[in-house]
């Protein structure tokens, strides 16, 4: 259960994929001028990354590492279309705001990464519980900066308006270089809360760095695999054999 | 309202000193200036937000976000002066702010009412700065002579400005001569917006501007050319500062543009 916790967790401060360890920006800064679109895209990718994650971990012993890549993508893409025929149904108006954001979740990294450093190396618990912590992560992120977008550049949240009747919105901040500039804040006061907090707890900081290392070379580590023979098995194909 | 500006930059200026627990570089005039240079590109009748506002854009987006004076990948005041224009397009424009008036600012009238309207204004009343513009960007004469107060004082190179001012006058004479019916005049292009500002205070800043005697020339030509040519082809009436952010961003490859060391032969490529 302690594990269980761990794996969910780890995707809400330590590895937070958009802010942490940088995955999935396509969506992150294309898709959050208000918070609503954020929101209905964090739960498009949380979604697919659960079923993706379900899935390949059922699947790991059966796929062959060479083509192990084509096969995550098979898996994600008609999860993809599953969502966008959903989407399609249910909340159409939102649908089309996403536009081609909803099929490009395909290719997000995000879902390729957690399948290939996570699930494809782990049993289906941990893998779903990881897929469930890194999407809420996502989705958390993601309605977050839409809200700051949404609150600045349009003076609303979710809608509803936030501000005085004068106060004349920043609409740069809804446009495409108030996501740039949005993230970049976001990443600078998350860079600094954790430095002022480990120095308050005496630790040392942690870097977004090793953040990006322990995601990309999760296999290495003992403390995380639960299944260290298929991650030799993986290493080498990473490399073309 | 320029008061306001520099006061809102000074701010914060002393706000990030204070944050990054450095020493108090006010009294470098330095954020004073760029406040400064911001509220003479605003429209005299902007209002006060807006300028307080801007100048905190200046001073924080331009310059201290990137480590301050001297680190700055982009001219501080043109980007402030773009981040106002694109956020609140109603209140930078001059012809908006200042709609009592009978005449329009000469730019504005090229983009919308071509060339043949342009016959009220006499090309020298536009020089001595007798137009409807932006506050201080508009005197172009005056500009001229406190840029050439600053040459003769050594404190500015003369390329970037002259080579700024020629690439503007040769892609807008260039149009010209192929068709006068379409195209402004290449004294009337020198004349209006905020060529002068940009040509003698905006694009030489030491910071975002590439060293050197070749690189300073093709940055000039560079950003002159694209004055002109987002005159004539852009959206926005006027885009001298777009043009010097836009040469900024080449600064980098500039750069690499190095002088020959001293005694070092040319070497002969067959």
């Amino acid at each position: 259960m302690h594990r269980l916790w761990k794996e969910f967790s780890k995707g809400l401060w330590k590895e937070l994929p958009p802010f942490r360890v940088l995955l999935g920006l396509c969506p992150t800064l294309a898709v959050t001028s208000s918070a609503e679109n954020g929101l209905g895209m964090g739960l498009a990718v949380v979604f697919v990354l659960t079923l993706s994650n379900l899935i390949v971990s059922l699947l790991r012993k059966m796929i062959p590492p060479k083509v192990r890549i084509a096969c995550f993508i098979l898996i994600a893409a008609s999860l993809v279309v599953t969502v966008e025929l959903l989407m399609q149904a249910y909340v159409y108006p939102l649908y089309q705001t996403l536009g081609i954001f909803v099929p490009l979740i395909v290719v997000n990294c995000l879902i390729l990464g957690r399948a290939e450093a996570f699930a494809s190396k782990n049993p289906v618990l941990p893998s779903v519980a990881d897929a469930l912590g890194m999407g809420l992560g996502f989705t958390l992120s993601l309605t977050f900066l839409g809200g700051i977008r949404e609150l600045l550049g349009n003076g609303t949240v979710f809608g509803v308006p936030m501000t005085w009747d004068s106060f004349q919105p920043l609409s740069i901040m809804v446009q495409a270089p108030g996501a740039f500039l949005a993230l970049g804040l976001i990443l600078a006061a998350m860079n600094a809360f954790s430095n002022w907090y480990s120095r308050r707890h005496e630790e040392t900081p942690p870097r977004a760095l090793e953040a990006i290392t322990s995601c990309s070379s999760l296999g290495a580590e003992p403390m995380v695999v639960l299944n260290g023979d298929d991650a030799n098995g993986n290493g080498n194909g990473a490399n073309g054999r | 309202m320029a008061g306001m500006a520099c006061a809102s930059a000074v701010a914060c200026e002393a706000l990030v000193c204070r944050i990054r627990r450095q020493p108090l570089s006010i009294e470098n005039w330095n954020a004073f200036y760029i406040g400064l240079i911001f509220a003479m590109l605003l429209p005299a009748g902007a209002p006060w937000w807006l300028a307080i506002a801007g100048g905190a854009v200046t001073v924080l987006l331009g310059q201290a976000l990137f480590g301050g004076l001297g680190s700055n990948p982009f001219s501080a005041p043109a980007l402030g002066w773009a981040v106002c224009l694109v956020c609140w397009p109603q209140f930078m424009d001059v012809d908006m702010a200042l709609a009592s008036l009978p005449i329009n600012e000469p730019l504005t009238q090229l983009k919308y009412f071509g060339v043949g309207s342009l016959w009220q204004f006499d090309t020298m009343q536009l020089f001595l700065g007798n137009q409807v513009g932006a506050a201080g960007a508009s005197q172009a004469a005056a500009l001229v002579l406190g840029g050439v107060w600053l040459m003769s004082r050594g404190v500015l190179r003369p390329f970037i400005p002259l080579a700024f001012l020629v690439g503007v006058a040769v892609t807008a004479g260039i149009h010209w001569s192929i068709d006068p019916t379409q195209y402004a005049s290449p004294w009337f292009h020198l004349s209006t917006g905020s060529v002068m500002l940009c040509a003698f205070f905006l694009a030489p800043e030491s910071g975002p501007s590439p060293c050197g005697r070749l690189p300073m020339i093709l940055f000039g030509l560079l950003a002159g050319a694209m004055v002109a040519v987002i005159r004539i082809y852009g959206v926005y009436p006027d885009g001298a500062p777009f043009a010097v952010l836009l040469a900024n961003l080449l600064t980098p490859l500039l750069d690499r543009i190095r002088p020959r060391p001293f005694g070092v032969l040319r070497r002969n490529h067959a």
